[in-house]
C-alpha cells in the first residue's frame, strides 16, 4: 500500500473533483512514479486508495498510451514520428537509437538505460524532429545532437 | 405522444424511446450486436442503422431518440450495403472455427452473416492471433472471437456492479480481461455468458459437449438455492442439464443470475445421490427395497406413538422442498403422528424473525416486492450482506445505489463495498443498541403514528429507557437524519443479528423503524422456500395459511378436510425439539430434506441429542451427516425432477417444472403420503398440482390458487386471501443485557456467495470457485497473530476445533473471526454453542470466544 | 495587426503575473466583473468568434446552451489537448501565456455561472503543467482565482487535468469521460455537454485559443474584434506551419489569410528553394491539397469550399521529396493507433487500411489495392461513432483523389521511390 505522505497527496487530488473516480488518472501518474511503471501492486494500490474496482483501474490505465505498462528503462525516451517529424528525418533517428543505443522502438535497451517509445505527435512539428526524455523536452533533433543529451542520462 | 413512420408503418408511442425501440415495439426487427436489452444503448457495432429523412446520412437506431413525424426506413440498398461492409469488418480479425465454436448455432455474428453477409472476404493480411485462455476454472475467453461490443463488461459493470473485466488496450489491440488477466476471480454470476453474443466468452462446464440444436428440451423453472426464486431455463439432453440459462423476459431476475443459480447445478446428477431406501440393520445403513423401508418407518412412528405419544414425536420440514412437500409434511406430522413438533432449520433466523414481524405489525409486513428496492431513496442494510445471501437481491440494491439511493450498512456487507454511502460499525455482538438508537432518534424528530398504540408504547418506553445515553458510534446520527429526510425508504435484514440471545431487541429496533419510516421490509433468506413452508404450516404454533393450532374453530376446519384429529397445542420450535431430543423427551424425528447437524450451532450437541432418539428417519436427496445417524434414510427426489411451487422472499409464489426423469428416488410428498397410508391416515393426491388444490382450499392464504395463475406469474401476496395472523397486542419484555465482547477474538457466522448450505458443496463449479471454507479475519488481527493470506490455522472453542486457511481481510474492523457452514469437518455451527433467545426461539451465537493458532505456514 | 495571443512572448518572464500585469494583463477581468454576466455573453456573440478547436462552432451559441439550463453546478473545461497531429499552436500560450488563458477563463465562467474549472492538458506537455500550475498559484494568490475574486464576491476554482495520452481526448466528450477518470471514449450525443457534461452537469468545453480570445474581446468590444479578419468568422488566428518550409511555427494573423500567403510570405516559402507538393492545411484530419489549390483562405468558411477544412490550423508543407503514400501510410498508422475502439467502422478500418497502405508503401500492393482502398474508406465515412473515424477515411480519399498516380506507381514498381 501507499505510503501515508502519497495517500495525503491522494487525497488532496480527489478534493479537486466532484466525485473520487476522477482522482483515477493523477493518481496512475503518482502510481507510475512510486512503483516506475503500472504494475498490478501499484494499480492494486490505486484501486484502494480510491475505492475502485481493480478491473476498472488497469482498463482506464491501458487506454492511455503514457502510462508504462511493462517495466522501462531508467531514462524513457519518447520520440515523435508523426508526419512533420517524420519528413525531417525522426525515421532515421529511430534507426540511429537502435544502432547507437542498441534501443528497440518500443522497446527497452539490454543495459536498462534507454526506453524508446515512438510517439505521436507531441506539439513540436515547428521544430521537428523532437523528443522528450523523461519530462524533458528536446527539438530540432540531429544524430549528433541527440548524442549530446543523452550524454546527460547516464 | 410521439408518433413517427416506420417503414411506412405509423407508430404512437406513450413513452420516450429509442427508434430502434419503438421499432421492436412495432415488430419490426433491426439487426444489433452490441445492444441489449439488459444494457444501456451503446452505438459501438453500427450495425443498428436506419435511414431517416431530413438527416443527412445513415443514423444509429439504438441511439436515435424516436421524435414526432420522424420518417425512418429500416432496410435499403444503401443500408444493406453497410451493414454487409461492417460485417466484413468484423470478420476481418474474426477466426472463422465455427465448426469448432461452441457457440455456432446461436452466435448473432453467424446469424447476422448468415442474412447480410459478406460472401468472401477481401482481407488478405494476417488476423489478430490471440490464444485462447483456459486459466480460468470457469470461464474461457477466447479474444480472437471478440468483437468488442463490450456488452460483458457492461454487464459486470454496470448491471452485475461487480465491475471484474474490462477493456484492455484500445482500438483494433482492445480486448476483454479480468484484472488478473489470468483467472477471473470475480462473483461468477455468468452474466457475461449471457449476453457475448460470439463465442468469445464460455462456461467450462459444458464447453465441447453439445451443439445447442441437440438439446432435447428446455424447462423453465425456478432456482433451488436461494429467497429470491429466480426463474431460470434448463437445458436438457438425454435427462442430464446441460446447461442453465436465464431469460430477459423471465421472473424476478430478468435474465440476471448468481454463482450458484447459473453453476450450481451439478449437484442434481452427483454420485453420491442416495439411489435406494436405507435401513440400519447391525448398526450399519444397508440397502433396502420401499415397501420394506416405509413398513419399518409406519411402524415404528406408530408404536412411539402409541406409547409415548404423539407429543414425543417431532418433524423438521425443510425450506428446500416444496410447498406442497412441506404441506403433506406437516398434514402427515400432526395427523398421522399426531404432533404439532413440527418446524426447521429455518427458525434460526428467518423463521424467527418472520413471525416477530407478523405478530408485532401485521400479516404481510415482509411482502414486498424486489422492485421496491430498487426505487427506493434510502436502504438500510442490517444483518448480513444481501449481495452474497441473496445476490439478485443485492444487485436491486446495488442498481439503487447507481441511480443515487444512500445505502447504510450497519455491519458488514463486502459486496456493498463499492456501493454503500455510509457504514455504522457497532461494537461486537451490540447491534441492538445502535438499532435502539437509531429509532429513538427518528421518534424524537417524528413521535409515534398511532396507528398502533401497542409499537407506539413500546417505543415510548424504549426511548425513556435508554434517553440521553448514547453510544458514541460513529454514524448513527447521520444515519437518523438521512431516514428522516427519505421519502421510501427500505429496510434489508440479514439473519446474522436475530442470531443473539436477545435478538428481538434488534428486532424490536427494526420493526419500530420499519413502522414509523413506513418502510419495506426485506428478510435476507438464504434458503429457496423459506417462507413457503411457514405459509403451509410447518411452524409449530399454525396450521397452513397462519391459522393458529390452539384455536378449535381453526383446527375444526382442517380436521374436518383431513378427516383426522389434530393435537391442540402449539408444538415445539427447532431447539426445543434438539433440546427434548437430548432429553429424551422427543423420542422420534423425522427430518425431511435437511441437515440439522451442520445447520444448527453446536453441532456436538446436536449429535449427541439426536443420538438419544429412539428412532430417526431422515428423508434426503443425499447421506447428510444427519443422514448417516438415521434408522431409515429415505431417497427423495431433488430440484428439476419433480414439480412443486415455491414461495420466495417477496412472497411470490413460483412454479418449479420437472425436467429430468431418474429412476431412483420418490417426491417427498409421496412418500409422506404412501407413510400416512401405512399409518391408517390416508392422504393420497394424485400429483403435486392436486396437493395444492388441497392447500387453496384448507388455507386461507392459499385460498382459490390455482397451478394457472401461479404459472402466469399472479400468485403475489395476498393472492385471494386476507391478511389473517393476529397481532401480537404487546411488545414482548427488552432484557438490558447488553455486555462488552472484549476477548481476543470471537467467531462469527460467514455466509460465502457461492455456497448455500451443504448441497452446493455437490456443484463441482461451485467447488472450484470456493473449494474450503476459509477464516475470515481483520488486518489487525492477522497482524497480531503475525498471519498472513493462506496461513493455516487452528480454531477452537469449548464446543469443538477445527483447521482451516486464514484471508486476511482489510475490511473487518473488530475481533469477530467468520467461518461459513458449508464444509464437512470446519463448519462454523461445530464451533459454536448457543443459547436461546426466550422470544424468538433463535439461537443466539454471540461470544463464542475462540482461539486461534497458526499451524503451518503458507506453502 | 497587434498581437494578442502571443503578445509579450518574446519577453523572458511572460508566464509571470507581474509581467502579465504590466503589460495590462487582468484588467479585462476588472473590466468584466463591472460587467453583467450577460452582457459579457452578448460582446461574445456580437464579436463573432467561432471556437479554435477545430469545428468552429459559434462560441456565444454554445454559451447560451449551456447557461438556458438551469442545472447547477456547471463546469468550464479547457481543451487544452492540443493532440491534432501537425498542431502546436496552443502549446504558446500555455507555455508562455498562461495568465491569458486564466483571465479568459476566469471571465467566461463569471459570464456562464461555472464556478469550477479544469484545464485539461495533454500529457505530452509536461512543461506546461508546471508553468500553469505556478501560474493558478499566483493567481488564487492575487485573488484573481478563489471564492471572492477582486472582491466581487465571484468564485472561480481552476485545475489542471493532466491527460495520459490519446489523441481521441480532443473530442469533448471524450474529453469529459477522461476527466471522470474513464477511458476517453466518446459519448453518444444528444444530450450535448452543454446539458449533460461533467459529472452529469452542463459543461462548457472551449478550446485554449478560443478562451484566450475572450479577454480581448471584452477589452475593445465585441463589435470592434468582428472587424478582424473574414468577416464571417472573424478575430484573430494562430496558424502553426511545419514541414518543409524556411520559417517553421506559428504566426497569429487575421482570420482568414490566404494559405499561400501563409506560407510563402510568413514561414518563408519552401525549404531549401524546394518545390511545393502538397499541403495538408489544418492537421492530418484534414484532406491533403495540391500544391495548386493554396489560393483559399484558411478559416471555417472558405477551406471546405477548397475541398478541405481549416481545422486547428496546423499546415504541413510538403515538397517534391516528399512520398504521398508514406505520408498516408503514417497517418492511417496514426488514426489506428488512436482509434478509441468503440464503434466498428472506426476501429476494424483503421486497421485494415493501415495494413493495406503498409504493403503499398513496402512494396508488395496488388492491382485492385486502390479500390480496395477506397471501398473500406466509403464504409467507414458517415458511419464511425465521431469524427476520427471520418477523418481518417477522408485522409485516404483525399490522397487518392490528388495522388492516385503515385499509388500506382508503387503498386506497378513494387518500389517507393521518395527520399522522405
Ligand atoms: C477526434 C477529435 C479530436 C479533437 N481534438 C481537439 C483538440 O486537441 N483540441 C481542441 O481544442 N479541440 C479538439 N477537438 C474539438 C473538440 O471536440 C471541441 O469541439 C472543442 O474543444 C470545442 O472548443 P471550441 O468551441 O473552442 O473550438 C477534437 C475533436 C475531435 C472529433
Ligand atoms: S440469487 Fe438466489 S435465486 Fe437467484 S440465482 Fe442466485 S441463488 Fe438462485
Ligand atoms: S446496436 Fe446500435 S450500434 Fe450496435
Amino acid at each position: 500500500m501507499f505510503n501515508d505522505t502519497v495517500l495525503k497527496e491522494i487525497e488532496g487530488i480527489k478534493a479537486k473533483y466532484p466525485d473520487r473516480r476522477s482522482a483515477l488518472l493523477p493518481s496512475l501518474y503518482i502510481a507510475q512514479r512510486e512503483f516506475g511503471w503500472l504494475s498490478r501492486e501499484a494499480m492494486t494500490c490505486v484501486a484502494r486508495s480510491l475505492n475502485l474496482p481493480e478491473a476498472v483501474v488497469r482498463g482506464t490505465a491501458s487506454f492511455y498510451s503514457m502510462y508504462k505498462h511493462k517495466p522501462a528503462g531508467r531514462h524513457v525516451i519518447q520520440l515523435c514520428t508523426n508526419i512533420s517529424c517524420m519528413i525531417l528525418g525522426a525515421g532515421k533517428l529511430v534507426d540511429f537509437l537502435e544502432t547507437r543505443y542498441g534501443v528497440p522502438a518500443n522497446g527497452t535497451s539490454g543495459d536498462g538505460r534507454f526506453s524508446l517509445v515512438i510517439m505521436e505527435c507531441i506539439g513540436a512539428c515547428g521544430t521537428a524532429p523532437a523528443m522528450l526524455v523523461n519530462t524533458d523536452f528536446y527539438d530540432n533533433l540531429s544524430e549528433k545532437r541527440i548524442e549530446e543529451i543523452l550524454e546527460n542520462y547516464k | 405522444m410521439i408518433t413517427l413512420t416506420i417503414n411506412e408503418k405509423e407508430i404512437t408511442l406513450d413513452k420516450p424511446m429509442s427508434v430502434l425501440d419503438a421499432a421492436r415495439k412495432a415488430g419490426i426487427k433491426i439487426p444489433t450486436l452490441c445492444h441489449h436489452e439488459a444494457l444501456k444503448p451503446y452505438g459501438g457495432c453500427r450495425l443498428c442503422v436506419v435511414e431517416v429523412e431530413r438527416m443527412p446520412k445513415l443514423q444509429n437506431s439504438c441511439t436515435l431518440m424516436a421524435a414526432d413525424g420522424m420518417v425512418v426506413r429500416t432496410e435499403s440498398e444503401e443500408i444493406s450495403r453497410t451493414r454487409r461492409g461492417i460485417l466484413e469488418f468484423l470478420l476481418i480479425n474474426h477466426p472463422l472455427d465455427c465448426p469448432y465454436c461452441d457457440k455456432a448455432g446461436e452466435c448473432e455474428l453467424q446469424d447476422l452473416v448468415n442474412r447480410y453477409g459478406p460472401t468472401t472476404g477481401r482481407y488478405t493480411e494476417e488476423k489478430r492471433k490471440v490464444p485462447e485462455s483456459h486459466k480460468d476454472h470457469i470461464l474461457a475467453r477466447n479474444m480472437e472471437r471478440c468483437v468488442v461490443c463490450t456488452r460483458c463488461v457492461r454487464m459486470c459493470n454496470d448491471v452485475q456492479g461487480a465491475s471484474a473485466i474490462s477493456v484492455i488496450g484500445r482500438g483494433n489491440r482492445s480486448r476483454v480481461e479480468p484484472f488478473s488477466s489470468e483467472s477471473f476471480n470475480c462473483e461468477y454470476c455468468g452474466n457475461c455468458l449471457t449476453v457475448c453474443p460470439v463465442g468469445a466468452i464460455l462456461s467450462r462446464l459444458y464447453i465441447h459437449s453439445f451443439r445447442p440444436w441437440q438439446l432435447d428440451r428446455e424447462v423453465e423453472t425456478v432456482c433451488p438455492y436461494c429467497g429470491v426464486g429466480c426463474s431460470l431455463v434448463v437445458q436438457v439432453r438425454d435427462d442430464s442439464i446441460k446447461r442453465v440459462i436465464p431469460r430477459m423476459d423471465l421472473g424476478v431476475n430478468r435474465g440476471l443470475l448468481c454463482s450458484r443459480g447459473r453453476f450450481g447445478y451439478e449437484y442434481i446428477h452427483s454420485e453420491d445421490r442416495l439411489r435406494t431406501p436405507l435401513v440400519r440393520k447391525d448398526g450399519t445403513l444397508q440397502q433396502a427395497t420401499w415397501s420394506e423401508a416405509l413398513d419399518i418407518v409406519a411402524a415404528k412412528l406408530t408404536a412411539v406413538k402409541n406409547a409415548e405419544g404423539g407429543a414425543s414425536i417431532a418433524g423438521i420440514a425443510s425450506p428446500r422442498c416444496t410447498n406442497e412437500d412441506n404441506y403433506v409434511f406437516q398434514r402427515f406430522m400432526r395427523t398421522a403422528c399426531g404432533t404439532n413438533n413440527i418446524d426447521s432449520v429455518s427458525r434460526t433466523g428467518f423463521a424467527a424473525a418472520q413471525k416477530y414481524f407478523e405478530d408485532l405489525l401485521g400479516q404481510g409486513i415482509t411482502a414486498n416486492l424486489l422492485d421496491g428496492l430498487k426505487n427506493s431513496e434510502t436502504i438500510l442494510v442490517l444483518g448480513d450482506d444481501p449481495a452474497a445471501v441473496n445476490p439478485v437481491l443485492g444487485l436491486s440494491i446495488r442498481e439503487a445505489a447507481r441511480r443515487g439511493a444512500g445505502v447504510i450498512v450497519v455491519g458488514y456487507a463486502k459486496g456493498l463495498d463499492k456501493f454503500r454511502t455510509l457504514q455504522v460499525i457497532p461494537r461486537v455482538f451490540r447491534e441492538a443498541e445502535v438499532l435502539e438508537e437509531v429509532l429513538t432518534g427518528v421518534f424524537s424528530d417524528r413521535g409515534v403514528r398511532g396507528d398502533m398504540p401497542y409499537v407506539d408504547k413500546g417505543i415510548r418506553e424504549l426511548s425513556d429507557r435508554i434517553s440521553g445515553k448514547k453510544t458514541g458510534i460513529e454514524g448513527i446520527d447521520e444515519t437518523v437524519k438521512k431516514l428522516l429526510q427519505s421519502a421510501s425508504t427500505s429496510i434489508v435484514l440479514g439473519m446474522d443479528i436475530v442470531q443473539r440471545s436477545d435478538g428481538h431487541r434488534a428486532l424490536f429496533a427494526v420493526a419500530g423503524l420499519t413502522y414509523l419510516l413506513e418502510a419495506r421490509l426485506y428478510l435476507l433468506s438464504g434458503r429457496p422456500n423459506e417462507q413457503g413452508l411457514i405459509d403451509a404450516g410447518c411452524v409449530p404454533d399454525m396450521l397452513p395459511g397462519g391459522r393458529p393450532v390452539n384455536v378449535p374453530d381453526f383446527r375444526g376446519k382442517f380436521e374436518a378436510v383431513w378427516k383426522a384429529a389434530v393435537p391442540d397445542r402449539e408444538g415445539l420450535t427447532l431447539l426445543e425439539i434438539i433440546e427434548g431430543a437430548g432429553k429424551g423427551n422427543i423420542k422420534a424425528l423425522y427430518v425431511m430434506g435437511d441437515n440439522p447437524v451442520r445447520n444448527i450451532p453446536h453441532s456436538s450437541f446436536v449429535k449427541e441429542a439426536l443420538r438419544s432418539l429412539d428412532f430417526l428417519v431422515v428423508q434426503d436427496i443425499f447421506l447428510s451427516e444427519t443422514a448417516e445417524m438415521a434408522d431409515v434414510v429415505l431417497p427423495a427426489l431433488g430440484w428439476t425432477e419433480k414439480s412443486g411451487t415455491y414461495t420466495n422472499l417477496e412472497r411470490r409464489i413460483q412454479l418449479l417444472r420437472k425436467a429430468v426423469e431418474t429412476s431412483s428416488g420418490m417426491e417427498d410428498w409421496r412418500i409422506l403420503s404412501e407413510l400416512s397410508r401405512r399409518m391408517g391416515v390416508p392422504a393420497s393426491y394424485s400429483g403435486p398440482e392436486d396437493v395444492m388444490r388441497e392447500l387453496a382450499r384448507v388455507s386461507p392464504l392459499h385460498r382459490d390458487l390455482t397451478y394457472g395463475e401461479i404459472a402466469a406469474g399472479d400468485a403475489l401476496w395476498p393472492y385471494h386471501g386476507e391478511p389473517l395472523r393476529g397481532e401480537m397486542y404487546e411488545v414482548p419484555e427488552m432484557p438490558d443485557g447488553a455486555k462488552d465482547y472484549n476477548a481476543d477474538f470471537y467467531l462469527a457466522v460467514d455466509k460465502p456467495l457461492f455456497h448455500s448450505g451443504t448441497l452446493s458443496r455437490r456443484s463441482r463449479a461451485l467447488m472450484k470457485i470456493c473449494p474450503e471454507a476459509t477464516v475470515r479475519i481483520g488486518a489487525a488481527g492477522a497482524a497480531k497473530l503475525g498471519l498472513k493470506e493462506g496461513d493455516k490455522v487452528r480454531l477452537s472453542t469449548p464446543a469443538g476445533s477445527c483447521e482451516a486457511p486464514v484471508s486476511v481481510d482489510g475490511t473487518i474492523m473488530d475481533n469477530r473471526v467468520f467461518l461459513s457452514g458449508n464444509f464437512t469437518g470446519s463448519g462454523v455451527y461445530d464451533l459454536m454453542n448457543f443459547s436461546i433467545d426466550k422470544i424468538t426461539k433463535a439461537p443466539g451465537t454471540e461470544g463464542c470466544e475462540v482461539k486461534i493458532e497458526k499451524i503451518q505456514g503458507r506453502g | 495587426m497587434e498581437k494578442v495571443l502571443l503578445k509579450n512572448i518574446d519577453n523572458p518572464n511572460s508566464a509571470d503575473i507581474g509581467e502579465y500585469r504590466k503589460a495590462g494583463g487582468y484588467r479585462s477581468l476588472a473590466k468584466a466583473l463591472q460587467m453583467q454576466p450577460a452582457d459579457i455573453v452578448e460582446e461574445v456573440k456580437k464579436s463573432g468568434i467561432r471556437g479554435r478547436g477545430g469545428a468552429g462552432f459559434p462560441t456565444a451559441m454554445k454559451w447560451n446552451f449551456a447557461m438556458a439550463d438551469p442545472k447547477f453546478p456547471k463546469y468550464l473545461i479547457c481543451n487544452a489537448d492540443e493532440g491534432e497531429p501537425g498542431t502546436f499552436k496552443d502549446r504558446p500560450i500555455l507555455e508562455k501565456n498562461p495568465h491569458l488563458l486564466i483571465e479568459g477563463m476566469v471571465i467566461s465562467g463569471y459570464a456562464l455561472g461555472a464556478e469550477y474549472g479544469y484545464i485539461y492538458l495533454r500529457g505530452e506537455y509536461p512543461a506546461a503543467k508546471d508553468i500553469l500550475e505556478g501560474a493558478i498559484e499566483q493567481a488564487y494568490k492575487e485573488n484573481f482565482l478563489g471564492d471572492d475574486i477582486l472582491g466581487k464576491g465571484v468564485r472561480f476554482r481552476l485545475s489542471v487535468h493532466q491527460g495520459a495520452g490519446a489523441y481521441i481526448c480532443g473530442e469533448e466528450t471524450a474529453l469529459i469521460e477522461s476527466i471522470e477518470g474513464k477511458k476517453g471514449q466518446p459519448r453518444t450525443k444528444p444530450p450535448f455537454p452543454v446539458n449533460v457534461g461533467a459529472w452529469s452537469m452542463p459543461t462548457i468545453v472551449n478550446n485554449v485559443e478560443t478562451l484566450s480570445n475572450i479577454p480581448y474581446i471584452i477589452e475593445i468590444g465585441g463589435e470592434a474584434y468582428s472587424a478582424i479578419g473574414s468577416s464571417d468568422c472573424p478575430g484573430p488566428k494562430l496558424y502553426c506551419v511545419s514541414g518543409f518550409v524556411e520559417n517553421p511555427g506559428v504566426y497569429e494573423l487575421p482570420m482568414g489569410t490566404s494559405l499561400r500567403d501563409i506560407i510563402y510570405k510568413h514561414a518563408g516559402g519552401i525549404k531549401d528553394n524546394g518545390k511545393l507538393k502538397a499541403v495538408i492545411p489544418g492537421g492530418i484530419s484534414t484532406p491533403v491539397l495540391p500544391a495548386d489549390a493554396i489560393d483559399c483562405a484558411m478559416d471555417f468558411v472558405a477551406m471546405p469550399k477548397a475541398g478541405s477544412m481549416l481545422g486547428s490550423g496546423a499546415v504541413i508543407v510538403m515538397d517534391e521529396s516528399v512520398c504521398m503514400v508514406r505520408v498516408t501510410y503514417r497517418a492511417m498508422k496514426f488514426f489506428e493507433h488512436e482509434s478509441c475502439g468503440k464503434c466498428t467502422p472506426c476501429r476494424e478500418g483503421t486497421d485494415w487500411l493501415r495494413k493495406i497502405l503498409e504493403r503499398i508503401e513496402h512494396g508488395k500492393g496488388r492491382e485492385g489495392d486502390i479500390n480496395l482502398l477506397s471501398d473500406v474508406a466509403g464504409v467507414m465515412s458517415g458511419r464511425t461513432f465521431c469524427p476520427l473515424g471520418d477523418g481518417a477515411a477522408g485522409v485516404v480519399t483525399g490522397m487518392i483523389k490528388h495522388f492516385r498516380s503515385e499509388f500506382e506507381e508503387h503498386i506497378r514498381d513494387k518500389q517507393c521511390k521518395f527520399r522522405n
